[in-house]
């Protein structure tokens, strides 16, 4: 299926992204309330754009203790109005993807704008993009981070 | 509260002598004549901070302002304003920083952060959403920068955007800057230094508001066109990969790079310090503000050499300029870790370069004795000397304590070298010698915080095109940087739109360098966003105003023409090489242009048709009082 993939190396944490996608969803400006959140390490100039991938398998899904996530038929998962507003989700989800809506305390999931994610198209660096892919999972974040550290000698 | 668009529509005030907090509605008329941010701050330090305040003491006020188009996807920056009466020059103190600290101020709701009285114990703001706590930092004592950050990240949430003062500012070195995001500073005129005063270490905030544009469509479409641009624009390359530090070079090339304390205007080793060298040999990526779309900030890493392993974000032109030509060192790898460390401790790096290098200068022609420097060896690039100065001068250790309170006063007390004591009232000069940049030299005597490019960045010299000059301001040489004649106008044109860009807390580089955000532009987009009527007109208004009623400080204060000066090496030394060779500056015809385009009297005071035209009656009578002042010195002259 299509996912957004992230290219680390390219972001530059300026929450853009953000910015666009509770205007998109929300029509105003609200970090808080966008389905993709940049998690940053200032110390290590690291930044990370982190949104649902839909895996394969989803532990948030399996966990709902209202079984209010569901998957479309496009394989999305997506939050029902069984949906409680417990935050078990935000806990469980192993990329930290989820976040609940400051106000409706609903699950904030990526819905990939239906086919046409806003963050990909407004990316001033292209470190998002929206492509085909089978990997079910993506890497945790703190992998991600060591592998970077690595690569920049930061670490060994 | 009212319901704003794109403002917050809240000014939040703290007083820590009594620790009381309040929120009050942030004010249509303030927001009419001033717009936000910068505009803000001076108005309202102009009405609550006056005369006659110690600048160290619990009366003097420390503001944080941020704009109406932070928060939204405006893609040009998203920055703000902090200001208070200056410790470092006695006068106006404001200085301006990027970064994400300004957008989630408006996310939890504020406009404005007022900072008032002493707390009788080191003290934490804490901001969430509606909810201010003023939170014991006696662990916080003494930390470095980068530490206080990740212990009140550690400490409150990952994610919490943190304003903080380092160890220089909690031993009152005058020149402490407030620091976001690690390497971002609000660095110039000590705004550290006061907060430090206050027993503030820090102010940390998250929250999870939002920004309402007023009329989105308009928005969008002007979004679109300024993205566009910006894509396009020649110097979008170049600023994502070397930032401000491409400026190295091109100052090296034109002949105004300072080098070892503007005894040359050309560096030999510019190659080897160069914003070309940083992104070959020493960048790994870029980082940008919030919602900003050039990426000019770069994350670096020492691969191999000195100080192998180290690494951070930055640096800019200005830093890096500092602790290389300016102090006349050729080690990169070393300039990194003064800058590194400059950050850390928490100064601002182009007074603490100024303070090494006019040291440097007086030990080189022999007028200052190693005795005097505690045993300091101050030769030209002694890398070992510059790193210890630095910590002398943070923990006031030794000769760091004279160089501690800035050049001026060091220059006072020391007896010598008060004639290469670069500053223009207090505030040390930037990286540009103004003998080959005129229209800049313009800028730095007349600004309202001291020597320094950023209330005016006339760049459009840069070009030295005359045909630039006639078409824009009716004056060839306006634009031609070695020339005189038509600065007066220049730098007045340049000042109200730097002003208008600083209250919309937008960046300089894109706004005005890249010229992406013209006056009529900034009407139309501010229109947009929070739904009051803008004119370009009235956009060019509003900055004049600001202008103005900063003058206005100035003068009460007891500034006038007398202050408005370079210091004499710049007016009697030809420049001795570069590409501006010979040039010196001339400034009494300057200043006699510049004071008739801002219709102020021969002596720099603004004449009270043009305060009343500005609707800044209310400063008129403290004027008054000053003109009636020299008047009667002149009467006794005579």
């Amino acid at each position: 299926m299509k996912r957004i993939i992230v290219d680390v190396d390219r972001c530059s944490g300026c929450r853009l992204c953000e910015a666009v996608c509770s205007f998109a969803h929300e029509n105003l400006f609200r970090s808080s309330a966008s389905r993709i959140t940049v998690v940053k390490e200032d110390a290590f100039g690291f930044d990370l754009p982190v949104m649902c991938w839909h895996c394969s398998r989803c532990l948030p899904m399996e966990t709902c203790p209202s079984k209010a996530l569901k998957r479309n038929p496009e394989g999305l998962i997506c939050a029902s109005e069984e949906c409680i507003g417990c935050g078990k989700c935000v806990e469980t989800c192993l990329v930290g993807a989820i976040k609940l809506h400051p106000e409706r305390h609903t699950p904030l999931i990526c819905d990939q704008c239906g086919g046409k994610p806003i963050c990909v198209r407004k990316c001033p660096t292209k470190a998002l993009t929206y492509s085909e892919t089978n990997v079910q999972r993506p890497k945790l974040p703190v992998k991600v981070l060591e592998e970077t550290l690595r690569k920049w000698r930061i670490i060994a | 509260m009212p319901k704003y668009f794109g403002y917050a529509g809240r000014v939040l005030r703290v007083d820590l002598t009594r620790s009381r907090i309040k929120t009050k509605p942030t004010e249509t008329n303030l927001i009419m004549e001033f717009i936000g941010g910068r505009g803000f701050n001076s108005a309202r330090l102009y009405r609550e901070v006056p005369a006659n305040v110690d600048p160290l003491s619990p009366e003097n006020k420390l503001m944080f302002a941020t704009g109406p188009l932070v928060g939204t996807a405006f893609p040009l920056g998203a920055r703000f304003n902090v200001s208070a009466k200056s410790p470092l020059t006695g006068i106006l103190g404001d200085s301006n920083a990027g970064g994400h600290f300004a957008a989630e101020m408006k996310f939890a709701g504020y406009d404005q952060i007022i900072i008032e009285g002493r707390s009788p114990k080191p003290c934490l703001i804490f901001i969430r959403d509606q909810e201010t706590q003023i939170l014991d930092a006696a662990h916080l004592v003494g930390k470095d920068v980068y530490e206080t950050t990740r212990i009140i990240r550690k400490d409150l949430d990952r994610q919490v955007q943190v304003a903080t003062v380092g160890p220089a500012a909690e031993n009152l070195v005058l020149y402490s800057g407030i620091f976001v995001n690690l390497a971002r500073p609000a660095a110039r005129t000590g705004m550290g230094t006061v907060m430090a005063s206050k027993n503030l270490k820090a102010i940390a905030l998250e929250g999870t508001g939002s920004v309402k544009v007023a009329d989105s469509g308009a928005f969008w479409r002007i979004v679109e066109k300024v993205e566009e641009e910006t894509y396009a624009h020649p110097q979008y390359w170049p600023r994502r990969i070397m930032g401000t530090t491409r400026i190295l070079s091109l100052a090296d090339n034109l002949g105004f790079l300072p080098t070892r304390h503007f005894t040359s205007a050309t560096f030999e080793h510019a190659a080897k310090v160069s914003g070309e060298r940083l992104a070959r040999e020493y960048n790994v990526k870029n980082r940008a503000c919030y919602s900003c779309i050039v990426p000019c900030s770069r994350f670096y890493v020492v691969r191999e050499g000195d100080y192998a392993g180290l690494y951070g974000e930055g640096p800019e032109y200005e830093a890096l300029s500092s602790f290389t030509a300016r102090v006349g060192n050729s080690n990169l790898n070393l300039a990194l870790k003064a800058v590194d460390l400059a950050n850390k401790l928490g100064l601002d790096a182009i007074t603490t370069a100024e303070c090494i290098a006019w040291a440097m200068e007086l030990y080189e022609t022999g007028e200052l004795s190693k005795k005097e420097t505690d045993g300091l060896e101050l030769n030209w690039g002694n890398g070992k000397t510059i790193l210890e100065l630095i910590e002398r001068i943070a923990y006031r250790k030794g000769f760091g304590d004279l160089l501690a309170d800035g050049v001026r006063r060091a220059a006072e007390k020391l007896g010598k070298g008060k004639e290469i004591a670069f500053h223009v009232k207090g505030l040390e000069l930037i990286q540009a010698d103004p003998r080959g940049l005129k229209g800049y030299g313009l800028g730095y005597a007349v600004s309202s915080r001291g020597a320094d490019h950023l209330r005016s960045e006339p760049f459009l010299e840069l070009s030295d095109d005359p045909d630039e000059g006639m078409k824009k301001f009716g004056i060839p040489e306006a634009t031609l940087r070695l020339a005189h004649r038509g600065k007066g106008r220049l730098v007045r044109y340049f000042e109200d739109w730097c002003a208008v860009v600083d209250s919309l807390e937008i960046c300089k580089n894109l706004a005005e360098n890249m010229e992406l955000l013209p006056l009529k532009r900034a009407a139309e987009i501010t229109e947009a966003v929070t739904g009051f009527h803008f004119a370009e007109g009235s956009m060019s208004k509003i900055g004049e105003r600001i202008v103005n009623l900063e003058r206005a400080f100035l003068v009460r204060q007891g500034i006038t023409r007398k202050d408005d000066n370079l210091p004499p090496r710049f007016l009697n030394e030809p420049l001795p090489n570069g590409n501006s060779k010979g040039s010196v500056f001339e400034i009494e015809p300057m200043l006699n242009e510049y004071y008739e385009e801002r219709g102020w009297d021969s002596n720099g005071i603004p004449k009270t048709r043009k305060l009343r035209e500005l609707h800044l009656e209310y400063a008129i009578k403290d004027l008054k009082r000053t003109d009636v002042k020299v008047r009667k010195k002149r009467n006794l002259k005579n």
